[in-house]
């Protein structure tokens, strides 16, 4: 997904002087050709994420838009007061970029974890919250939102999945509408072990690539269901609730630091969010 | 006493008393300083979204009082406007709102943020090739926040000439983390430092002036609460207090004999 915000970066800076790139000594390379192309619109800013976000803010006070990208937990919790007050309070937007998604880095630990940001994020007043789940969707919302002037915040992931679907921001979609009296809703990545549980279970399907707004609408089609949230992160559920009537169950994180390293498919096993897995906690609640 | 810095003082004092908030021991300090900054920095009260304006950022947000008080004695609006001063509904704050109050370019008030939105915004005009500057003052106290360094340190590394930062050294920091010689921790992260009084006018404006090719830090010698002996001798006591009538009328008359 990195190569993709990349690509379609390049793309949009060959075109608008205001995009400028502030890495946090991330990605590096990767943006190698931006650099070569836009030197005076690059920088490494170096491992100082408060800073990065801060200077975003500025630059985009002055008329940039500016993409900050770091790892996950360090420009998203580290820096949540900066996005808060510098960006949202003081409504100088900016995209915010984040690589390494919930587990992504398995193997690192903890410290390089990130389940919280969605969650965080979408609480800070006019914050757009996106989780694109493949390079398709994340392609066609950074070119939808990133001039915007609002703050918009990016989770970028490592695994992402390979169903091919169209992303229009702020709108869900409808994957399965089978009439069934049981929806399950996701969001980002993991749509890939839910289409694999869910294969030929008698389900609803509903996706989310924006978790801020919520699309109410497509929720409020299916309240009359009882909703199966499953997700690897917090925010979605918690999106979810704020649409009032539902009922609704969470199958996602439990309540623990989970540092067993190893890779993405390993925790997602030992906490039950691998597709069989997936499918008997829909089974046993249906 | 500059004759228009001690008008402002009167303001202040008179706008705390009528609205039972400020900080004024810390606004005191900066009188000067924020008076003489407006006095050379390119701006147009009449129209304070010109776009060749100079930028300046109070980042030590809680001396909103006295940004208030100068902003009105160079007309940006009425002091009249100044006295509703932290009340519901006001839109003067005890810290600045930018979407409420024509000349504040940043809302502040939590430390060290201020300075990290001043490199932004220069980083911004050097990039465009403008000459626009960038001007802002942090306090002493502040600059215990990391942010505070880790702007500094990344201004430097942009080489940001456009750049100027004053530090309010009111004393404020020995309550509690000390920042010993400060011009030399800024000379250390590879800054151009200048030491004044920061209640010597002519100083502050030569400061201002001043342009080098490195980020240029002005190391401003102030009295916490200068201006009237009281809120200096009783910098705890007047931390966050406004003054009784009484109190109001015995500030107005240190504040006139210039007791220091």
């Amino acid at each position: 997904m990195r190569k993709q915000f990349r690509d379609t970066v390049i793309d949009l800076a060959s075109a608008d002087d205001s995009i400028v790139m502030i890495l946090g000594d991330v990605s590096v390379y990767l943006f190698k050709k931006f650099q070569d192309q836009h030197p005076e619109r690059f920088h490494n800013m170096g491992i100082c994420e408060n800073t990065l976000v801060s200077v975003g803010a500025g630059m985009s006070a002055q008329g940039f838009n500016p993409f900050v990208h770091t790892i996950t937990p360090f420009v998203t919790e580290r820096s949540y007061e900066q996005i808060k007050l510098d960006m949202c309070y003081n409504q100088f937007g900016g995209n915010i970029v984040s690589c390494g998604a919930s587990f992504d880095y398995a193997w690192d630990g903890a410290t390089h974890h990130c389940h919280t940001d969605l969650a965080i994020l979408r609480l800070l007043p006019d914050m757009e919250v996106i989780q694109p789940g493949s390079d398709r969707e994340l392609d066609s919302l950074i070119r939808s939102q990133y001039a915007n002037g609002k703050p918009t915040y990016f989770r970028l992931s490592d695994y992402p999945h390979d169903i091919k679907l169209d992303a229009e921001f702020g709108k869900a979609v409808v994957l399965k509408d089978v009439g069934s009296q049981i929806t399950v809703m996701t969001a980002g990545p993991i749509l890939g072990n839910v289409m694999q549980a869910i294969a030929d279970l008698d389900v609803n399907l509903v996706y989310f690539h924006t978790i801020k707004p919520i699309d109410s609408d497509v929720i409020n089609r299916f309240k009359g269901s009882k909703i199966l949230v499953v997700h690897d992160a917090f925010g979605l559920h918690e999106a979810l609730c704020s649409v009032t009537g539902l009922s609704l169950s969470l199958h996602g994180l439990p309540d623990e630091f989970l540092s067993w390293y190893g890779k993405l498919d390993n925790i997602r096993g030992k906490i039950g969010l691998d597709a069989n897995s997936i499918r008997a906690y829909i089974q046993n609640n249906s | 006493m500059n004759q228009d810095c001690k008008l402002i003082r009167q303001d202040i004092l008179t706008v705390s008393h009528k609205s039972g908030q400020g900080h004024i021991p810390t606004c005191f300090s900066v009188v000067e300083l924020l008076y003489g900054i407006y006095n050379i920095i390119r701006h147009k009260p009449d129209d304070p979204q010109w776009q060749d304006r100079d930028i300046f950022i109070l980042s030590k947000g809680h001396a909103s009082l006295a940004h208030y008080c100068v902003l009105a004695k160079y007309g940006y609006f009425p002091i009249d406007r100044v006295t509703s001063f932290g009340a519901f509904m006001s839109d003067f704050g005890c810290h600045a709102d930018r979407l409420k109050i024509p000349g504040i370019e940043a809302s502040t008030g939590s430390l060290g943020h201020g300075i990290g939105l001043a490199v932004g915004m220069a980083l911004a005009f050097q990039t465009k090739k403008s000459d626009r500057r960038v001007f802002t003052i942090i306090g002493d106290g502040e600059s215990n926040e990391g942010s505070v360094w880790e702007a500094v340190m990344v201004g430097v590394n942009l080489q940001l000439r456009n750049l100027t930062i004053f530090y309010d050294d009111n004393q404020s920091h020995a309550r509690g983390l000390q920042i010993n010689n400060a011009a030399g921790k800024f000379r250390a992260f590879g800054c151009e430092v200048s030491e004044i009084d920061g209640h010597d006018l002519l100083a502050i404006e030569d400061a201002c002036r001043k342009q080098t090719d490195k980020v240029h830090v002005v190391i401003a010698k102030t009295i916490k609460g200068g201006g009237c002996s009281t809120t200096a001798n009783n910098q705890y006591e007047w931390h966050r207090k406004s003054p009784t009538a009484e109190e109001l009328q015995q500030l107005m008359r240190e504040l006139d004999e210039e007791t220091i």
